[in-house]
């Protein structure tokens, strides 16, 4: 069995893998970010990226998370409604500080838990304008 | 007593704009804060307004050095939702093209290093030979910069004399093995310069998941050539260096190293072109309904993108851009902690930085 394979039943998670547009995808249904995050630490998996999207009319925003293991790309994909905040693991992942400030001033989602340095804004600037469909 | 010294965003040893807020006690650095986003072009929405030939030619934009490493990877992704693949022989031109920007990407690198070095002449040597692989480039495509090489299911131009382009790169590298790797191995100018100095150690590196020469200059092992495999790398015997220093030194020799490596892989590709078309020929172009995502390595690292699309529709839902200086760029802030201001600029450079690619 191969580390990536006992990574559904470490996250307590009923889904497998599935692969498709060359990722591995895992559901990971109930399980926050914050234990994916821990888990994806304790198998010293490399974090690559958030990808944000916007979901069509009032369906909020799925974000993927990405993680390299020895060369496969993982990916969980987690959606949140509109207005709802999803936890930050900046605390837990040093190297997901930018990118959550990225989708942050995107989109503007907000990462609970923590604080935000403008990145690509000035201070004082709306959020959501550079990504976000409504804001057109 | 602790003082605020701006750096840009536009400064003679900055190559682009961003700002470096250093927080200094005397001459040393204690911390600095990195200030982004002077560059941003909203490329990522413009590409939901792009169709699958007008979203080539945009993404091309993003940076104006590893151009043809963007649309690489953006066809990649695109190749998985049409299911088409490359033939052989445009995947031999795919490893050609890429290993050549790669080497555009250092030498370009090596002079900017030099120049911050004082080390002028060098800086005249290197961009010399920029011009030889520039040549070459637009040899085989007609363009000096953005290329216009890669479609959906393969390449646009043939590479119609390898021999010729053999010849070319021997001479590169001769010149490489003859003047800027000993010179920048064993000179007093660069080895004072550069060793010890902007030290990003292992364990920061690791944690920050920094990607490309960076990583490697810090003994992290990953390249995606090795790792996960694309276009006929798998095909190609190279090695990956690494060094474990962390310093600027490394950062230049790990790219140094990687030119002669560069060489090697072009010389293979050049000999085994196989034979065959250039792309698909699919005239019609037809997207399933999904997400899909791909990976390579840029002169600077690990690009990925990752492309949403509805099908029947003329463009993208979404295209996702993480270059590699986006996650290389927090590491300047742990690089010149404790370093002599003027050391700096060199720090800052020693990461290749590309802001335009970073703004997007």
């Amino acid at each position: 069995m191969s580390l990536i394979d006992t990574i559904p039943e470490e996250l307590g998670v009923a889904n497998s893998w599935t692969e498709t547009g060359g990722v591995l995808w895992l559901t990971p249904g109930p399980l926050s970010v914050r234990d994916l995050a821990k888990t994806m630490n304790m198998v010293q998996a490399r974090f690559i990226t958030i990808t944000a999207v916007e979901l069509p009319g009032e369906e909020g925003f799925r974000l993927e998370y990405h993680w390299d293991l020895d060369g496969t790309l993982l990916g969980f994909p987690f959606t949140i409604a509109l207005g709802q905040p999803i936890d930050s693991i900046y605390d837990l992942c040093e190297a997901v500080d930018w990118i959550e400030r990225e989708i942050h001033e995107g989109y503007a989602i907000d990462f609970a838990g923590r604080v935000y340095d403008p990145l690509l804004l000035r201070e004082g600037q709306k959020l959501g304008v550079n990504l976000r469909k409504e804001a057109e | 007593m602790s003082y605020t010294i701006p750096m840009g965003p536009y400064h003679p040893g900055l190559e682009e704009p961003y700002k470096l807020d250093m927080i200094c006690e005397g001459e040393t650095v204690r911390d600095a804060k990195l200030h982004i986003g002077f560059n941003f072009r909203g490329i990522e929405h413009l590409a939901e307004t792009r169709n699958h030939v007008q979203v080539i030619a945009l993404m091309e934009r993003v940076c104006g050095i590893c151009s043809n490493i963007h649309t690489l990877t953006l066809c990649q992704a695109m190749e998985k939702l049409t299911g088409l693949t490359p033939p052989p022989r445009a995947k031999y031109i795919r490893v050609i093209m890429a290993e050549l920007e790669r080497l555009h990407s250092h030498v370009l690198w090596a002079g900017i290093a030099a120049k911050l070095m004082g080390f002028k002449t060098m800086f005249m040597t290197c961009f010399a030979l920029r011009e030889q692989v520039m040549d070459l480039l637009q040899a085989i495509s007609g363009n000096r910069v953005n290329y216009s090489m890669n479609r959906i299911g393969g390449v646009n131009r043939d590479i119609e004399d390898p021999q010729a382009l053999l010849r070319m790169v021997d001479a590169l590298e001769k010149e490489m093995l003859r003047t800027v790797i000993p010179i920048f191995t064993t000179s007093t100018t660069a080895i004072s310069r550069c060793a010890g100095v902007g030290v990003l150690t292992h364990e920061k590196a690791l944690s920050l998941g920094v990607v490309g020469p960076v990583a490697r200059a810090s003994g992290v092992g990953q390249d995606l050539r090795k790792a996960a495999p694309y276009a006929a790398y798998e095909e190609m015997e190279f090695e990956v260096p690494v060094q474990p220093a962390g310093d600027v030194t490394a950062r230049l020799l790990v790219r140094a190293l990687e030119i002669m490596e560069s060489c090697k892989i072009l010389r293979q590709a050049l000999t085994k072109l196989p034979p065959g078309e250039l792309n698909a020929g699919e005239s019609k172009i037809s997207f399933t309904t999904g997400t899909a995502t791909a990976r390579v390595e840029a002169p600077r690292g690990e690009v990925i993108y990752s492309v949403s699309w509805k099908e029947g529709s003329q463009k993208p839902a979404r295209v996702h851009v993480r270059t590699p200086t986006f996650v290389n760029m927090p590491a300047i802030r742990f690089m010149v902690q404790e370093a002599r201001l003027a050391d700096t600029p060199l720090i800052q450079a020693s990461i290749d930085p590309c802001y335009s690619c970073t703004d997007r």
